[in-house]
């Protein structure tokens, strides 16, 4: 049996058709479900075994980017989504979906209701889409499983992406394990604050996170545009043994055949 | 019902990135020093409910207490010199105001009646009256669609009751009374204002202003190009229509893979698997020169309605945008009045299609942006766009008597009104004035559900035939889709912004993100559905007829009757008369440079030749995930590739390219040659990609001054190239647009000719996207070709001419003789991995491709410059189809290039040098660093970064 994979969008929804391809591609039977499905009942979370936010602009990225989704997600579909995660289900917020899984306090403790880290404005105060290099740490995080000490190259692509919280949380973060990805400096592969490497200026250079069970992954950078070797920019120039963004996608799907 | 506010700002220690931005761009294109900080804050008004419900939303919807702070009903921006608010004007739609008031009703806040968003500038410093009115006119506010707020609104909602249909007392009128009508309105001259009223007075009744109106736009030059469709008499001599005969090179090419041209909302061509693409190009001056952000988002947005109403619709896949501007550090009292300054328009031209394209989804991965001072008094505005569809779903079908008339998408607004017939006339100091109008702020994420929408709609078979609802509206949509049966429409169901519109303001409504579709009544209830699910409003409006007449009833009074037959064909046909242009300029050839670092350093730095990567990086042009070639890569990722390569359907090897030439420069000398280089440029960046010339088609875009004696004379010898170059090269032109309103006139009569532009679009199929090609150097030691034949001599219109003031009327003319073969050959060492990289040679010559080369293979290069040849005319020229080619050393360049002219150049190295030489002597050594500083500098100091 294939898994099961939600692909959840809505208005201004528009990386679903590359994220629904980078799951099929690792062997998932991908869904792409509107939000309206979800709340007038046509569709419901639970026949699905994984959940992913993709990118994009959901309501224009008003009030704050991933807002109004949240809003509506917590408003409407709180308990489905609850009980998908308590089920131990995979949940993957890309880009749009990292802060709207932030918004909706699925991230990083699994509080619905209650923000306590976002994604701000980039420092430059700019739209930016550059590929950057991404440090994968140690983590219990399964998307990320048998990457951990890797670089890997993935595009961003945002305006919004710089990870801020309090100064506490941030430790209690880095306590629990949950900083998954780092924006990484390309010469030493150490994690940098240094623009445009850090392309956004998050703290703790901070480009994607999970929650402590290790099943709920946000991400700013999109590893759904580097499922093919001819998505990177230089694939002509280098060796690629295989486009760095299967791997998250293939970790998600056997996570999936195994346990669940 | 009172008003509430809330302001929400970022917490005081954290730095405000909008207004640190702003503060850049006060000091770098206004020179006030005087700020020293600028803190915004957002702020929302609400109408009809509670201050407790106010607060909650402050709490759960607006401020995130993480890294904001709000308040209520009272200022939190306490402590600056100045405080401003900038809002939209009552009546343009705030697009964010549809998600504050879903957002409420989610968290279950009930009563609100209306809201609205805007934001707050606090200044701290010295500033004076004089300097803050400079910041708010130049940067903040643009009076166009927004206001400075001088204090809070007694109320949010709109009034207003509708407007009353009046009738023209036209057959009354004498010559001055009919072009006192048209003037500043309908913009259609005394023959056709005569057209209009021999045809009532026959009637024996005056028309309504909506017969009027919907006359003006169906024969504006904007919809009906009228220019292009007249016989011309040039310089004595009888010529067919200019259409005519772009429309005659195309039928004679007999290309196959074209499956439409000329005829839909763009030009279709077979691709692989069944499928199709369709490319269109558009150009939005206009509009975007009174109000560049709002501009550029709606020519982005309406191109992408092109392609999604083309055949019964397609998935745009890729947008592109060519911009011309006066420079950026143009001095503030050469902007002519009633225009904007370049530095305002370049920066709000570029968020616009940023903002528009990023939202939809929609890549935009190739463009330029050219430099001229003639360009002061009105900026040029290209926006293309490019999609995907079945092959059986490229034609339209016939609307058929019965069939329902529909409206998707967003909703019906004073927006945009009198578009169509703005974009004809010339630019005046009175244009920002009286057209305000004519522009709006559009709202990609309307577009993007109703294109979802819109495609599965297709995909269940639904649509019948498809159109969007651009310049002149409903007028347009309708009064085309029902050309050859007749349409009856009900204006009072078609959904409102806002009460208080008159009947013909509805009917000719620019608003944005509307398309009109046919639809046989069994489908209608299905589309209905798919559309609610998607948050799309869909309503029918009206119903196709076999009257053969266009009807429109507003309540019960018929507001509109006028026969298809005269809306499309009563337009007076125009004999026009083309008379050559005296080009005057003194002939002035430069010395040799003295100090070669410091003049190349210029040609890299030159505005035309510069790197644009900080406005690409600001696209989202990775979005779709079909990127086989970007726009930049390389080393450090900062190189430019000519073209773009997508492999639009995931997990396929096969691709589209898309790729541009224009100089408006050499147009200024010589349209002729410098239409040719367009189209060879073109061309040329599509195969220095590696695509097979056999498999691309062009879309040709006419800029032009007011077709006058002169610029006709020019646009027709444009014309000539255009239908030259498909003869000589077998490439059809399937699609195209021309704008011949680049005049502006000033109060006191002086004139300003805008350059000609002719932007000439090429794009197609790639069997196999693994068989392309970048412009990075891969290697050290590797051979450098040069091939293609060069017009060494001719330097007229290059950027080395410009950097040292000289010119010749002399411009490169390019060989139609040896191009093609050139091509082909080029095609040949791409798809068999004999080229590890390619650039083709343009603005700033062969220095600048060899440069680029260099950045992006972190190398250097050794070059020999054959004897004989003035070494700077060598490396500067820039004649078009020629190619720099780093070839695999296994491969003899012999096998591939014999037969078209070719030369061996040099060779890569691995030193930090571009190394020349000449007859066994090193002429000059310059350092990449230095050139890469001045190459980068330009859009570093315009966009920051």
């Amino acid at each position: 049996m294939k898994p099961r994979v939600c692909i959840l969008r809505t208005d201004g929804t528009n990386c679903d058709a590359e994220t629904f391809y980078a799951f099929e591609k690792a062997g998932g039977e991908c869904a792409l479900v509107h939000v309206n499905q979800l709340r007038d009942g046509a569709e419901k979370l639970s026949r699905y075994q994984i959940l992913a936010i993709p990118g994009g602009f959901s309501y224009g990225d008003d009030v704050h980017s991933g807002k109004i989704l949240s809003v509506e997600l917590t408003s409407f579909l709180k308990e489905q989504l609850l009980e998908f995660v308590d089920q131990g289900k995979p949940v993957i917020g890309i880009c749009n979906g990292f802060q709207v899984l932030v918004r909706t306090g699925l991230l990083p403790w699994g509080e619905p209701g209650s923000i306590r880290v976002t994604l701000m404005q980039n420092d430059s105060g700019r739209f930016e889409c550059r590929w950057v290099n991404l440090r994968v740490e140690k983590t219990n995080c399964i998307f990320t499983r048998g990457m951990e000490g890797a670089i890997v190259q993935y595009q961003v692509a945002h305006g919004e992406g710089k990870f801020y919280t309090d100064e506490k949380t941030l430790q209690d973060m880095e306590q629990a394990g949950l900083v998954v990805f780092r924006y990484a400096d390309p010469a030493t592969g150490e994690r940098t604050q240094t623009y445009p490497h850090n392309p956004n200026g998050s703290l703790h250079a901070i480009a994607g996170i999970c929650d402590r069970s290790g099943r709920v992954l946000g991400l700013m950078p999109h590893p759904e545009r580097f499922v093919e070797t001819h998505h990177h920019p230089n694939w002509r120039r280098s060796y690629i043994a295989e486009p760095h963004g299967v791997p998250l996608f293939r970790n998600a799907v056997a996570y999936v055949i195994k346990n669940l | 019902m009172a008003v509430h506010e809330v302001r929400v700002t970022n917490l005081p220690h954290l730095e405000d990135t909008r207004g640190k931005n702003l503060l850049y761009e006060i000091k770098t294109a206004l020179h006030i020093y005087s700020i020293s900080k600028i803190v915004t804050a957002k702020v929302y008004r609400f109408e009809g409910i509670s201050l407790q419900d106010v607060d909650f939303l402050a709490r759960h919807l607006l401020c995130e207490e993480v890294f904001q702070h709000y308040t209520i009903n009272q200022p939190i921006i306490v402590d600056a010199d100045r405080v401003v608010e900038v809002a939209y004007k009552p009546g343009v739609m705030n697009p964010e105001v549809g998600s504050i008031m879903k957002a409420a009703e989610d968290l279950g806040v009930n009563g609100l009646i209306a809201a609205d968003s805007s934001h707050e500038y606090g200044f701290y410093g010295t500033i004076t009256e004089k300097e803050i009115g400079l910041v708010l006119s130049r940067l903040l506010v643009n009076e166009t669609v927004e206001r400075v707020v001088p204090e809070k609104p007694d109320t949010l909602v709109i009034h207003g009751t509708p407007g009353v249909t009046e009738t023209i007392p036209i057959r009354s009128m004498n010559d001055d009374a009919l072009m006192d009508l048209s003037r500043d309105k309908l913009f259609l001259n005394l023959q056709e204002m005569h057209a209009i009223k021999n045809y009532f007075t026959e009637l024996g009744r005056d028309p309504t202003d909506c017969e009027i109106e919907t006359l003006a736009q169906t024969w504006s030059e904007h919809c009906v190009h009228k220019t292009f469709k007249s016989t011309l008499v040039v310089d004595g001599s009888l010529k067919k229509p200019l259409l005519k005969r772009l429309q005659e090179a195309t039928f004679n090419a007999r290309h196959p893979l074209v499956l439409s041209a000329f005829e839909d909302n763009s030009g279709v061509i077979a691709f692989y698997d069944g499928l199709a693409l369709c490319g269109k190009v558009e150009t939005h001056n206009s509009p975007s020169a009174i109000e560049p952000y709002g501009g550029a988002m709606t020519g982005s947005g309406g191109v992408f309605r092109d392609i999604m109403g083309t055949g019964k619709g397609a998935k745009v896949i890729a947008s592109t945008d060519m911009f011309c501007f006066a420079p950026p550090d143009l001095p503030a009292e050469e902007v002519p009045p009633g225009c904007l300054h370049p530095h305002y328009l370049l920066r709000r031209v570029v968020a616009g299609v940023r903002d528009y394209g990023n939202r939809m989804g929609i890549p935009t991965n190739n463009g330029s942006v050219h430099f001229h001072r003639d360009f002061r008094a009105k900026p040029t505005i290209i926006v293309g766009a490019y999609g995907i569809m079945p092959a059986g779903d490229a034609r339209k079908g016939q609307p058929q008597c019965g069939d329902i008339a529909v409206v998707v998408g967003g909703r019906t607004g004073r927006d945009g009104i009198h578009g169509a017939t703005f974009s004809s006339g010339e630019m005046t100091h009175r244009t920002i004035d009286v057209n305000a109008s004519a522009v709006q702020i559009g709202h990609a994420i309307e577009e993007k559900r109703l294109s979802d929408a819109l495609l599965r709609a297709r995909d269940e078979k639904l649509i019948r035939a498809v159109t969007d609802c651009g310049a002149g509206g409903f007028a347009s949509a309708f009064g085309e889709m029902g050309q050859k049966t007749g349409v009856k429409i009900h204006l009072e169901r078609v959904p409102l912004k806002y009460p208080g519109l008159a009947p013909w303001e509805i009917w000719l409504s620019e608003s944005q993100e509307r398309m009109a579709l046919a639809v046989a009544p069994e489908h209608l209830e299905r589309l209905l559905a798919i559309c609610h699910e998607h948050n799309v409003e869909a309503t029918a409006v009206g119903e196709f007829t076999d009257t053969g007449k266009l009807e429109v009833y507003y309540e019960n009074e018929c507001v509109c009757e006028l026969e298809m037959n005269f809306l499309h064909h009563g337009i007076p046909g125009r004999t026009m008369i083309a008379v050559p242009a005296r080009r005057p300029g003194e002939v002035k050839e430069p010395d040799l440079p003295g100090d070669w670092t410091e003049v190349c350093a210029k040609i890299m730095g030159d505005l035309n030749v510069c790197s644009k990567e900080p406005i690409v990086r600001m696209y989202d042009h990775g979005v779709q995930a079909g990127n086989a070639l970007p726009p930049f890569g390389g080393v450090s990722g900062g190189a430019p590739n000519d073209a773009v390569v997508l492999a639009p359907v995931l997990g396929k090897k096969y691709g589209a390219v898309i790729s541009h030439g224009m100089n408006p420069v050499l147009n200024t000398i010589d349209p002729y040659a410098g239409t040719i280089w367009a189209a060879t440029e073109a061309v040329a960046n599509a195969v220095a990609a590696g695509a097979n010339p056999a498999d691309l088609v062009l879309i040709d875009n006419f800029i032009w001054p007011y077709p006058d004696e002169e610029s006709l004379y020019d646009l027709d010898q444009a014309v000539d190239a255009c239908t030259d170059f498909v003869r000589a090269t077998g490439m059809p032109f399937i699609s195209g647009k021309d704008s011949l309103s680049s005049t502006y006139r000033s109060k006191d009569g002086s004139v300003i000719k805008i350059p000609p532009v002719v932007c000439i679009s090429c794009f197609g199929r790639v069997e196999d996207v693994t068989a392309t090609v970048s412009t990075d150097f891969k290697r050290t030691g590797s051979p450098i070709i040069l091939v293609g034949k060069r017009d060494v001599n001719r330097m007229g219109g290059s950027t080395y001419f410009n950097i040292t003031g000289s010119y010749t009327p002399g411009v490169p003319l390019v060989d139609l003789s040896v191009l093609p073969e050139t091509l082909k050959a080029i095609y040949r060492a791409c798809r068999n991995g004999a080229a590890l990289a390619c650039h083709d040679v343009s603005e700033g010559g062969l220095l600048a491709a060899l440069a680029e080369m260099c950045f992006g293979g972190d190398t250097g290069v050794d070059v020999v410059i054959p004897e004989g040849c003035r070494p700077d005319y060598f490396l500067f020229n820039e004649t078009a189809g020629c190619f720099l080619v780093e070839l695999d050393d296994r491969v003899d360049a012999g096998e591939l290039f014999g037969g078209i002219p070719y030369l061996t150049l040099g060779q890569t190295t691995n030193t930090k040098v571009i190394s020349v030489s000449q007859g066994g002597k090193k002429l000059f050594e310059l350092p990449l660093e230095k050139l890469l500083y001045a190459w980068q500098k330009p859009m570093k100091e315009v966009f920051g970064g």
